[in-house]
């Protein structure tokens, strides 16, 4: 077999035993654990959150923006593990004991406003279809690599194939098993990292902590400094990015209802810490990949010219396993870990968008009175609408996987973080607030695209990947100078925050 | 309404006393170490380019890795954690004392 049918083996063999462990779970669960499934203590929740986070983005993109920009690349790292600091210890413990899972509920609820809830879903709506792209394109790219077909093919079987996949589970009712994926997702990142960087000849049993070495080869052999600060962008954008995507972190719909999982807020609290962990394991081996990956283009003597370099800079996980001449098996398993991590990363994220289509826009606004099966065709509608749309957008994506992320973070980090911020912790923002800071959170994030070639004042304040280190302050100034202006929100709600929220200890 | 205006009051710069107030020290004091290592260190590095000092932190190495780039490719995550860990075991300190002065078993 040659490296692509391998890869497909691989993948296929994957994919199938998720379905098989899934259909033996779901057997023994309805046997032994009855209808609520297991708990699995810190750890397993920990590795659920990791599970949940990891995608394309994750294990495609981040090594492909860091090999492109080197230490400009690194915002990334620190802004996907630096938001947990903050849900942690400004959003987690506080939004559960506030009791409302999603963000559209918790904004509907908190605000008691229909119209702040509407705006709230279709703004997770398109946060969700943005990340999908993301996603839709890593899969597309892998699915070329493995068929050696054109993208825009891969990218159409490729949403066939996650559809159908859905749809499958969706159909069997599988559960998801969130721990077994991280694991495998894991496991078919750092393995292959290990045979590189022992091919390559570097220290190859704790890989992410090993490539320093290739880093000094690169320079001494090569003169390629990849390491030099703020050579490819300036400490603004550097700071500006990191931050977008901290906040962005911290008000991402499908990071936030994370934390129900979980029996108590002690648990939830320290599975965060073990989430963090495992998702820092990936995160430090990234560079790795970056850096083994330059260091074999310069071997082989084909310097990339910048534009070329930018087309195969999402592949650049496995363009570097081929050129490095790794087994086929390996190469599968790195393309079938990276895969797995992009299906389940859409299957959550498409299936949480139709639920805000079905339950926050249908049920709640166009017909209230709707029954539980008209609901869930919505829901299933909304689901294959959604990915149609994701695909139509995927086919001729505007950036790298890591940029498009990007976009998703700003948006939410302008939007809902603001939001969730003003509203656990001061109560005297209001209905008006909250529809104004949306609305101003919208604007600054799109201001870039629509305004960037009238005025590139704004472009360079408000970058679209990176718009929330001054949109998110702004959207706050604004939610605080509305609510003021206006009369207070229900006294009921400010005292269920004081009591409840913060009072639970009083 | 009868109750006095602004009676229930929630602000992260007011806490009320009581767990509320230790749990806002601990909170500032997290968010501090969190953007003065982030965004501190990438402001010295920027303000260091070309001085003695920059070479320092440049030419430095830890794991054959130059400092700035061990710093922030590898420390900051692993400081993330800490701080986690920190915050969770301070977290855990407060609420049990004060659920014990509440006279309440602890969740």
């Amino acid at each position: 077999m040659n490296d692509s049918s391998w890869s497909i083996f691989v993948v296929l063999c994957v994919l199938l035993s998720f379905i098989f462990v899934g259909l033996r779970q779901k057997s023994r669960e309805t046997h032994e654990y009855g209808f609520g499934g297991r708990y699995t203590g810190r750890i397993g929740g920990g590795a659920a959150i990791a599970s949940n986070w990891m995608s394309a983005a994750s294990l495609m993109g981040l090594a492909g923006i860091i090999y492109l920009q080197g230490y400009q690349g690194l915002a990334y790292v620190i802004g996907w593990t630096g938001g947990y600091v903050l849900l942690l210890v400004l959003l987690a413990s506080q939004i559960r004991r506030f009791g409302k899972f999603t963000a559209p509920e918790f904004v509907g609820e908190r605000y008691g406003s229909q119209g702040a809830r509407v705006i709230a879903a279709m703004i997770s709506i398109a946060i969700s279809v943005i990340y999908c792209v993301a996603q839709f394109k890593g899969i597309g790219l892998v699915f070329s690599f493995m068929f050696g077909i054109d993208y825009s093919d891969g990218v159409i079987y490729g949403a066939l194939a996650v559809v159908s996949y859905m749809v499958l589970s969706g159909m069997l009712g599988l559960p998801r098993n969130q721990q077994l994926q991280y694991l495998v997702i894991s496991v078919s990142f750092i393995v292959p990292l290990m045979w590189l960087a022992r091919r390559l000849g570097y220290f190859w049993l704790l890989p992410q902590f090993g490539y320093g070495r290739a880093i000094t080869d690169l320079s001494r052999d090569f003169a390629i400094d990849f390491t030099l600060p703020f050579a490819g962008g300036t400490l603004f954008q550097w700071c500006a990015l990191c931050f977008t995507l901290m906040v962005g972190t911290a008000g991402l719909p499908h990071v936030l209802s994370r934390f129900y999982t979980v029996p108590n807020v002690r648990d939830a609290r320290w599975s965060v810490v073990w989430g963090l962990f495992f998702i820092a394991l990936i995160y430090w081996s990234a560079p790795a990949f970056a850096v083994f990956g330059r260091l074999m283009e310069a071997r082989s003597g084909l310097a990339l010219p910048p534009a070329a370099a930018r087309g195969m800079a999402d592949v650049v996980v496995l363009k570097t396993a081929v050129l490095a001449g790794l087994p086929g098996g390996l190469v599968g398993v790195l393309a079938a870990g990276a895969l797995c991590a992009a299906f389940f990363t859409v299957a959550g994220l498409l299936m949480t968008g139709a639920a805000s289509i079905s339950h926050d826009l249908y049920y709640s606004v166009v017909n209230p009175r709707a029954s539980e099966s008209a609901r869930m065709q919505v829901a299933k509608g909304g689901t294959l609408v959604l990915a149609a749309v994701v695909l139509l957008l995927a086919l001729d994506p505007p950036g790298l996987i890591a940029e498009i992320t990007a976009v998703a973070f700003a948006l939410a980090g302008n939007t809902i973080f603001p939001l969730f911020l003003l509203g656990i912790w001061w109560d005297r923002a209001n209905r008006h607030g909250a529809i104004a800071g949306m609305l101003t959170g919208i604007v600054c994030t799109v201001a870039d695209p629509l305004l960037g070639g009238a005025f590139p004042q704004v472009a360079a304040l408000f970058p679209v990947t990176s718009s929330a280190l001054l949109g998110a302050p702004l959207v706050v100034l604004v939610m605080i100078a509305v609510s003021l202006a206006t009369p207070p929100p229900p006294e009921e709600m400010r005292r269920f925050l004081e009591q409840e929220v913060h009072g639970h200890l009083d | 309404m009868s109750q006095p205006k602004n009676s229930h009051q929630v602000n992260l710069f007011r806490p009320k006393k009581g767990h509320m107030r230790d749990e806002v020290l601990i909170i500032l004091a997290i968010l501090f170490g969190w953007g003065v290592c982030t965004f501190g260190f990438q402001l010295l590095v920027y303000l260091c380019q070309g001085t003695g000092a920059g070479s320092l932190l440049t030419r430095l190495t830890l794991f054959n890795l130059p400092l700035h780039f061990w710093f922030t490719g590898q420390l900051l995550p692993l400081w993330f954690i800490v701080l986690c860990v920190i915050f969770n075991l301070y977290i855990d300190r407060i609420t049990e004392y004060h659920s014990r002065r509440r006279d309440r078993s602890y969740e």
